[in-house]
């Protein structure tokens, strides 16, 4: 009781006592204050666009940073003034820090923000936001539930997948026995890629079997490394072809195939994207051919598009920014070339 | 007798008043240099809308995580001990929270069961802290992982997403009610009033009087009749409820279940409440200086975002600001015994 009494007596000490009412007073003339100066805003061709990805230590990642760049510099020659910021989540893979990156720049009132969504979900309502406020949004990479976004810039992953079971079923003359290992439960890009492949081996080459497609692969190279060396110790005399969802898995299935000796195309191996490794495999012939993707015109078009809507512009509420398979034969042409080894260094210094 | 004691008490009481208000005003001190700093520092058009009310309310909405485990946390620190569960805690609770509503459960009934989840799991801590004796540090290291995997489990190791209806109730928490306005999200409102009940708990109540002897000196405490082992399953087991509590803010934030969300987060609070004059020896700390290192850690996150500097620069200034508030603390504390 005794308590009671004194938590209710130092209560009122605190909100009645005198020294909180100029207290108070001061920080409602702060706030008065500020919020005049919000309603000031630049415009015309001065504009600052942040570019929102996963993470930045990928070379995935640094390939979107420098196809921002890219237009950036092309706009400039143009006599726009672009103020570029690369921005992502403190840590990686981090959907409440990705939130707390958009959110920040909503309320830098920057111009436009291109993001790659961590989570189709969860950053739902920071872009409502900001499109509230009138500062555009382009969705790069990953898809977003919601229509309220100014455009979607990505690749078409159900194609990728196709690509890759056609050029996988071809160097088999349409026939033998293939396996694709999934990468993870959840993944709505690979998963897409995944059943791309599935629809066209099915469909279209009914005498190719599939022996095994209900393996996980794992985040990283390491469990799918060992994912695979797990179904090849099953499979691994009877299978002639493996198609990689992505990346990690074509790493692990390269070094796989390499310890069994059933590597430089004793058994097809097709994978997806480009990295240093993948694409050293490539070169060596341990690996078939590449689906790849553009990831330095997302970050590209990306910008491009927040200028156009800058300018009153009509955008495309989706663009495919385009796959195609590389194999040993064509990847010394320079437009493969640049897919494969992209010109980071020319921008990114 | 008596007239000759009266001034050194006299004395001493007036000594220890100023060392309380300047250990009060150290956390404030903290705050206003990163605020002047971004202030000389800033481009004039970051500056006009880093200093807006706009960005004002977000910078809160931003710290409510971090400031609901630090009044937890602040408690524990205070008895002596450490909880380093928080981040798998908050992740284990807001995927519980998840799971429920998409099962259909109502908003009350999820928000109970998350509270006792995070309370459920404090009590484990405290019983095994307090009756077996064992060290803070080690207990909740070994629940931090605990609760991580069962969150998977709990999960499926994937993100539990919502049916589209149930998320407005859900995200209700943590929405800015009005965007161009002062009207700040609820959660918002939900801190400053525990803030402030905690702080009159810890600082005026026989409990929390008790929770202070305990981080000064156990041993004294225990023989001065204070019943040390149930005031320290208490202090765990309340906590865990705050715990929980910021579970559901985060979850509120999501409005998904995310089981690798606040991964490392008890990092943060625990550098908020030793930003806040709290010491990892027990015995000091404030639950208004616990507020206020949220705060600063939360306006140098977002004044280095807006200002683009690269991720890295923003880390290595968060780790100096904690030491040199650590250093500030200790200097004030030689200053204070001589």
């Amino acid at each position: 009781m005794r308590l009671l009494a004194k938590i209710i007596v130092t209560g009122r000490q605190i909100f009645y006592g005198g020294w909180m009412k100029p207290f108070l007073h001061c920080l409602a003339a702060v706030f008065i204050g500020l919020f005049c100066s919000l309603s000031v805003t630049g415009a015309g061709k001065n504009l600052t666009i942040a570019v929102i990805p996963k993470g930045t230590s990928h070379e995935f990642w640094k390939s979107i940073h420098a196809g921002a760049v890219k237009a950036k510099l092309e706009l400039e020659e143009q006599g726009y003034k672009i103020n570029l910021i690369w921005k992502g989540p403190l840590r990686e893979d981090d959907r409440d820090q990705q939130i707390a990156v958009v959110e920040n720049f909503v309320a830098r009132r920057v111009d436009g923000i291109v993001l790659a969504p961590l989570d189709s979900r969860a950053l739902v309502a920071p872009v409502e936001t900001a499109q509230s406020v009138k500062i555009p949004v382009v969705i790069i990479d990953s898809g977003l539930k919601s229509d309220r976004y100014s455009s979607y810039i990505a690749t078409d992953n159900y194609h990728g997948g196709q690509l890759g079971a056609e050029h996988l079923a071809n160097m088999l003359n349409g026939n033998g026995k293939v396996i694709l290992v999934r990468y993870q439960v959840g993944s709505a890009s690979t998963e897409e890629r995944e059943a791309g492949f599935m629809n066209v081996m099915t469909n279209k080459f009914p005498s190719i079997q599939i022996i095994s497609q209900n393996q996980y692969a794992g985040p990283t190279r390491d469990s799918a490394y060992k994912a695979v060396q797990d179904l090849l110790n099953r499979y691994g005399k009877e299978v002639n072809g493996i198609f990689a969802p992505c990346e990690p898995v074509t790493i692990g299935i390269m070094m796989a195939l390499r310890d069994m000796g059933k590597a430089g195309g004793i058994v097809k191996l097709v994978g997806f994207d480009a990295g240093t490794q993948s694409v050293e495999g490539l070169a060596k012939g341990d690996v078939q051919g590449l689906v790849v993707q553009n990831p330095m015109k997302m970050g590209y078009l990306g910008v491009k598009a927040i200028v156009d809507i800058s300018q009153k512009k009509p955008v495309e509420k989706k663009v495919d920014t385009g796959v195609q398979v590389v194999t040993k034969e064509n990847m010394d042409q320079p437009e493969k070339r640049d897919l494969l080894y992209p010109p980071l260094d020319k921008y990114l210094k | 007798m008596k007239t000759e004691h009266q001034p050194i008490l006299d004395e001493q009481t007036r000594r220890v008043n100023l060392q309380q208000v300047i250990n009060l005003l150290g956390p404030f001190l903290i705050l206003a240099f990163v605020v002047m700093f971004f202030a000389i520092i800033m481009p004039g058009e970051v500056a006009d809308t880093f200093f807006s009310a706009y960005n004002f309310k977000l910078i809160l909405t931003q710290t409510v995580v971090v400031a609901i485990g630090s009044i937890g946390m602040t408690m524990i620190i205070v008895s002596g001990g450490i909880d380093l569960s928080v981040g798998s805690v908050v992740a284990l609770t807001s995927v519980l929270g998840a799971v429920l509503i998409k099962s259909g459960s109502s908003m009350g009934m999820m928000i109970l069961a998350v509270l006792a989840t995070g309370g459920l799991i404090g009590l484990l801590n405290g019983v095994i802290i307090s009756v077996f004796r064992m060290t803070p540090f080690i207990v909740t290291l070994g629940m931090l992982g605990i609760a991580r995997g069962l969150t998977k489990r709990l999960a499926d190791n994937q993100t539990v997403n919502l049916p589209d209806i149930a998320l407005p109730s859900v995200g209700l928490l943590m929405a800015d009610p009005d965007p161009n306005g002062y009207f700040v999200a609820p959660g918002i409102a939900v801190v400053i009033d525990l803030a402030i009940i905690m702080a009159l708990v810890l600082n005026h109540s026989v409990f929390g009087r008790y929770i202070f002897a305990i981080g000064s000196n156990e041993a004294t405490a225990r023989l001065c009749g204070v019943r040390t082992r149930l005031v320290k399953l208490s202090v765990y087991t309340l906590s865990g409820v705050f715990f929980g509590l910021a579970g559901l803010m985060q979850f509120s934030r999501l409005r998904q279940g995310d089981p690798s969300t606040a991964l490392g987060i008890e990092l943060d609070i625990i550098a908020a409440v030793v930003i806040g004059g709290a010491s990892l020896n027990g015995g000091t700390g404030s639950i208004l200086g616990s507020m206020i290192g949220a705060l600063t850690m939360a306006v140098l996150r977002s004044g280095s975002t807006q200002i683009d500097w690269p991720n890295y620069v923003q880390e290595i200034i968060i780790g100096t600001v904690i030491i040199l508030a650590v250093g500030l603390d200790k200097w004030r504390q030689s200053r204070g015994r001589q």
